[in-house]
């Protein structure tokens, strides 16, 4: 640590005389590090999805250029050879770009925290820097946050390591993420954020009394803030990544920095703007709301016709209600354009066609009779007659034959060499997804999902071949496979999901159960919402289980892992052994999703508990631990009341693998009803049997003890 | 090698300006009046002439006018810079004129009879090559720098001619031109200035405590009201954006209510609209091209529900309006036509 100062304190001092001079830079990360793209994001990296038409990094990069950013980073990892090639391309590579561009690539990133720990240790900023994903669409000016920032390291002595960007927006607006929702604690006066608390799936919110008696008298309590993930760090951020190296999102940072602000004098700004458009395309619905917004000139100057990106051809015609034309459109006789539609280069529209909220690529054939409604059609899609598109995205290359209906939020995923093609005469319900990968490919991949993509896709079109597509999917002319049709209510079914700590979306990956577990960890934990160090200790202890299945790991190591973890995260035994427990029977919600019958349920739970039960054994052992562990126990079958009678069973085993004595559960039986729910309970008819079972049983043992 | 060098650094000057333009509504980037725009748009053309490499008059205008075509692409509704570039070739024009030996004074005068008789309008091919053109086009060019420096004050000196003790004056928004107007005539005269505000960027509130430091009596209204308190002005004095070739308006939103209000009651309307802000454009009805049509926030936080348009220009169309004054003088409407003739040569209309 005293080392670390030293070097702090040099690199200030000279920061301070160079301040002046040093042109501002911008660190990119062209790299989402989580898969809710997926299988769109499989042939193409998510910074270069089209948003209305261009790519989604160079908004971000034009949003940096025109801040004043001198010198950008663009950090990639997957597919960093397209990302590249795009670059290279485009203006930001010509020598009289304003905005030097450097491109890092590397296969070994996993998430932000590896990416700042390179900015580290390649030294590569000198000063404050910008922090943005590669898939920001912003028109904010940060040049106020950026004085302010300057200002408050240059008072302050260098305390504020980072200041957050957000903008004003009330909750539940649609181009809130959902799962960016945070809750935040700031000292009105200093705008110093005391508590940072993610607020996705959480009834109740805690904030700590602590922040509360600090010297200030105002705080503000906000949650009408919507993240634009723009961050203004010191050169200190990318040091801190390094010295933590648990830290893997700016989450984690954030969180870090708040526990131990006391210790490490680091603070954490937040500036709030209230004009300007900042939004990440974190998500589908991310991308269909910003898109549209896009369309609506609410990122203005960053419109369809200005065509910033100054690209021969792509510029197009701004006509009422929101109307653009590219050039070489052409529209059939009695086509309407409704409003808010975007019509790439060189594509034609048939006749009577109805289009309103819509963007169409370059060229696009579309037929005639065809109704879309808050379309994305990337570019040299083919759309017969009669087709009717609602909510969708529509991937390059992709075809849809005459009479096909697709619903809300379909997307068609495809190799640009080989195509989807859907129908004739079919309807796909909402949230299908069709790809020319095939599903079961994923789990076979995973491994490699990391490495080379070239390798890796033309693996995988082999064996697309070999498989057939079913045509009661796709059509009897269809090509492509579905992934996944998720329930009617999506929304609830998101919500459920996030709650396990799982991927959002349409993401088939949380079908499969061979994926691999340290990158679901990963996962789960930039994606789950990471409320305090319980939470987090229950994440790990999943994770350690997980880990501990695949590689056969010996219970004792697992004891061990857990009892470093608790020590980490600062836990009571007694909370150990309740996450335990729910961690456990909770696991096979968390592989196969909560969809599962109390047969399946226990068919997979029961062997789990075998494996496991020395882990068990090592923490149950006085008798108040018995109870814990069935009141945690009953408090999960409470919640899961559809699985009530797979109780008794669980009980049944942990019975019989002596992690539980008889009289704890017979004291629990009797004495542990506190109210109306867990009366229910224990009138369950094979709960009655199971305790009277266990009583003749003791009377037994006992009497042959005599 | 430096002519390499120069090269590098004019076409980085370019970028800069195009990336400049592009940004230029946006708040991000300079916001700057079209007085600015055009100095900076001539100084920029005027190095182009010095540094850019050309033979003959011919090359240099093709260079010009692809730089042209470049910068008003970047920001179609700023058409000073269009503006500028016109006068420039035409300048090129006169100068190459001049050097072969040739009046302008011909090749200007394009009477209905001449185009009858001429049949081919001009033939020159501008390939001669004369030692001194480059001077000498920088030199004019510089004269238009001065000229441009001092339009404003040109506009400003006219001001007692129309503005009388005691008057109601009404203006719309923010308009420099308007404010130095209105200063100058108040050191010597007292009258009372009505603002509307301009919703929803309000600039009329900065227009009102500039004419306030100086003592003017002013009263800011909201954009409703102006129909209701015409009848108490005298004259109406406003600004534009842009002079289109039919002597129509190009201006901020809300100056069409103001002068049709100024029609119903037969109020005077005046133009303060320096001479580069004449554009032979000319106003279509289907075309939002004229219409910049900003981002909405100033008029509302994202909202999820609402369409939500925000244009910034309104057209003014030629019959409401009374008088121009340029930084040469008063004009009619009527007469715009002329002016954009005398200011640039017909084959420049169309970049």
């Amino acid at each position: 640590m005293s080392s670390r100062g030293g070097k702090q304190k040099k690199g200030n001092v000279t920061s301070e005389q160079e301040e002046e001079e040093q042109p501002l830079q911008a660190v990119l990360v062209a790299d989402s590090f989580n898969r809710r793209f997926f299988p769109i994001s499989k042939d193409q990296p998510r910074a270069l999805l089209p948003l209305g038409n261009v790519a989604m990094i160079d908004y971000t990069l034009e949003f940096l250029t025109s801040t004043g950013v001198q010198e950008t980073f663009v950090f990639c990892c997957w597919m960093s050879n397209k990302i590249k090639d795009h670059l290279l391309k485009s203006k930001w590579c010509r020598p009289t770009s304003p905005n030097v561009v450097h491109i890092i690539t590397s296969d070994l990133y996993r998430s932000l925290g590896d990416v700042l720990r390179d900015v580290d240790a390649k030294n590569l900023v000198r000063n404050d820097f910008i922090l943005v994903y590669g898939d920001v669409v912003s028109n904010i000016d940060v040049s106020q946050a950026l004085q302010e920032h300057r200002h408050r390291r240059k008072v302050d002595k260098n305390i504020s390591v980072m200041t957050m960007v957000f903008k004003e927006s009330s909750p539940g607006h649609k181009s809130r993420c959902e799962e960016d929702d945070v809750i935040v604690a700031m000292d009105s006066k200093s705008k110093r954020v005391l508590h940072y608390q993610k607020t996705q799936g959480l009834k109740k919110l805690q904030f700590p009394m602590n922040i509360f008696q600090h010297g200030s008298d105002e705080f503000e309590i906000r949650h009408d803030l919507l993240d634009c993930h723009i961050s203004i760090c010191s050169p200190q951020v990318a040091e801190l990544f390094t010295d933590n190296f648990d830290y893997q999102t700016r989450n984690d940072f954030v969180r870090g920095i708040l526990v131990n602000e006391e210790i490490l004098g680091n603070q954490i700004h937040l500036y709030v703007t209230q004009d300007g458009y900042g939004a990440r395309v974190s998500n589908l619905q991310m991308y269909d709301s910003v898109s549209s917004d896009m369309v609506r000139r609410w990122v203005y100057p960053l419109t369809p016709e200005a065509n910033f990106t100054d690209q021969q051809g792509q510029g197009c015609t701004h006509s009422r209600h929101n109307v653009y034309r590219g050039a070489e459109v052409s529209l059939g006789h009695g086509s309407q354009m409704e409003e808010n539609v975007l019509i790439g280069r060189d594509t034609s529209i048939g006749a009577n066609c109805h289009i309103s909220n819509s963007v169409i690529g370059n060229n696009c054939t579309i037929g005639d009779n065809v109704v879309l409604d808050r379309a994305h059609m990337w570019n040299n899609v083919h759309i017969s007659s009669n087709v009717e598109i609602h909510q969708s995205v529509v991937c390059d290359g992709a075809v849809v034959k005459e009479a096909v209906r697709l619903n809300k939020q379909c997307y068609f995923s495809m190799l640009p060499v080989s195509q989807v093609v859907i129908g004739p005469n079919l309807s796909l319900p909402e949230g299908t997804v069709v790809s020319m990968h095939h599903p079961e490919e994923e789990e076979e991949d995973d491994d490699d999902e990391f490495l080379s993509d070239d390798q890796e896709v033309g693996h995988s079109k082999d064996k697309t071949r070999q498989k057939a597509f079913n045509p009661a999917e796709v059509g009897p002319e269809g090509k492509g496979y579905i992934w996944k049709a998720s329930m009617n209510d999506t929304e609830d079914e998101e919500l459920a999901q996030c709650l396990w700590g799982l991927v959002l979306n349409p993401d088939p990956e949380s079908d499969s159960e061979s994926e691999a577990s340290e990158e679901s960890q990963d996962r789960s934990r930039s994606v789950s919402p990471e409320i305090d160090d319980v939470n987090a200790f229950q994440l790990e202890v999943l994770g350690t289980l997980q880990r501990g299945l695949e590689e056969n790991i010996v219970c004792d190591n697992l004891v061990l892992e857990i009892n470093s973890l608790k020590y980490a995260y600062n836990i009571t035994l007694k909370e150990v052994m309740q996450i335990l427990t729910r961690v456990v029977l909770e696991y096979p919600f968390q592989q196969q999703g909560t969809q599962l019958t109390t047969l399946q349920y226990t068919g997979s739970l029961l062997p789990l508990l075998k494996t496991w039960s020395p882990v068990f054994k090592n923490y149950i052992k006085r008798a108040q631990d018995h109870l814990d562990c069935l009141s945690a126990v009953e408090e999960l079958f409470l919640e899961q009341d559809t699985h009530q009678t797979a109780m008794v069973k669980v009980l049944m085993k942990m019975y019989q693998l002596e992690i539980l004595e008889e009289e704890a559960i017979l004291k629990w039986f009797s004495t542990g009803a506190t109210n109306d729910k867990s009366r229910q309970l224990r009138k369950n008819q094979g709960l009655q049997k199971f305790i009277q079972w266990l009583k003749e049983a003791e009377d037994e043992s006992s009497e042959e003890g005599e | 090698m430096p002519g390499a060098d120069k090269e590098t650094d004019l076409t980085e000057r370019i970028e800069a300006f195009l990336a400049d333009l592009k940004r230029g509504g946006s708040g991000t980037g300079p916001l700057r009046g079209s007085g600015e725009m055009a100095r900076e748009t001539t100084y920029l053309l005027r190095r182009i002439t010095a540094q850019a490499r050309w033979s003959s008059a011919g090359d240099l205008m093709e260079i010009i006018r692809n730089e042209g075509r470049r910068m008003t692409a970047a920001q179609p509704s700023e058409t000073t810079v269009g503006n500028m570039v016109r006068r420039v070739l035409k300048i090129i024009r006169e100068e190459y004129a001049r050097s072969r030996g040739s009046s302008e004074e011909t090749e200007q005068q394009e009477s209905l009879h001449k185009l009858l008789t001429a049949g081919e309008l001009s033939e020159e091919t501008f390939r001669e090559h004369f030692v001194h053109l480059k001077a000498n086009v920088i030199e004019a060019i510089n004269e238009l720098l001065t000229e441009l420096d001092g339009t404003t004050d040109n506009i400003a000196m006219q001001a007692l001619e129309h503005i009388h003790s005691n008057e109601v004056i009404m203006t719309v928004g923010r308009s420099r031109t308007v404010e130095a107007f209105l200063k100058d005539a108040a050191r010597k005269r007292k009258f009372h200035v009505i603002v509307a505000e301009c919703a929803p960027f309000c600039q009329g509130h900065e227009m009102a405590t500039g004419l306030s430091k100086v003592g003017i009596e002013t009263t800011v209204i909201a954009d409703a009201a102006i129909f209701a308190v015409m009848s108490r002005v005298n004259k109406v004095i406003i600004g534009t954006q842009t002079v289109l070739a039919n002597g129509g308006l190009r201006a901020v939103n809300g100056t069409h209510s103001v002068a049709l209000a100024a029609r119903h009651h037969s109020t005077p309307l005046i133009i303060c609209a320096p001479m580069f802000k004449l554009s032979p454009q000319v106003f279509t009805t289907c075309s939002l091209s004229l219409n910049d049509v900003n981002s909405c926030f100033p008029v509302l936080k994202i909202l999820s529900k609402v369409n939500v348009h925000c244009p910034v220009f309104d057209y003014v169309p030629p019959e409401l309006i009374t008088l121009f004054i340029s930084n040469i003088g008063g004009n009619a409407p009527s007469y715009i036509y002329r002016l954009m003739s005398e200011l640039y040569h017909p084959e420049d209309h169309k970049l």
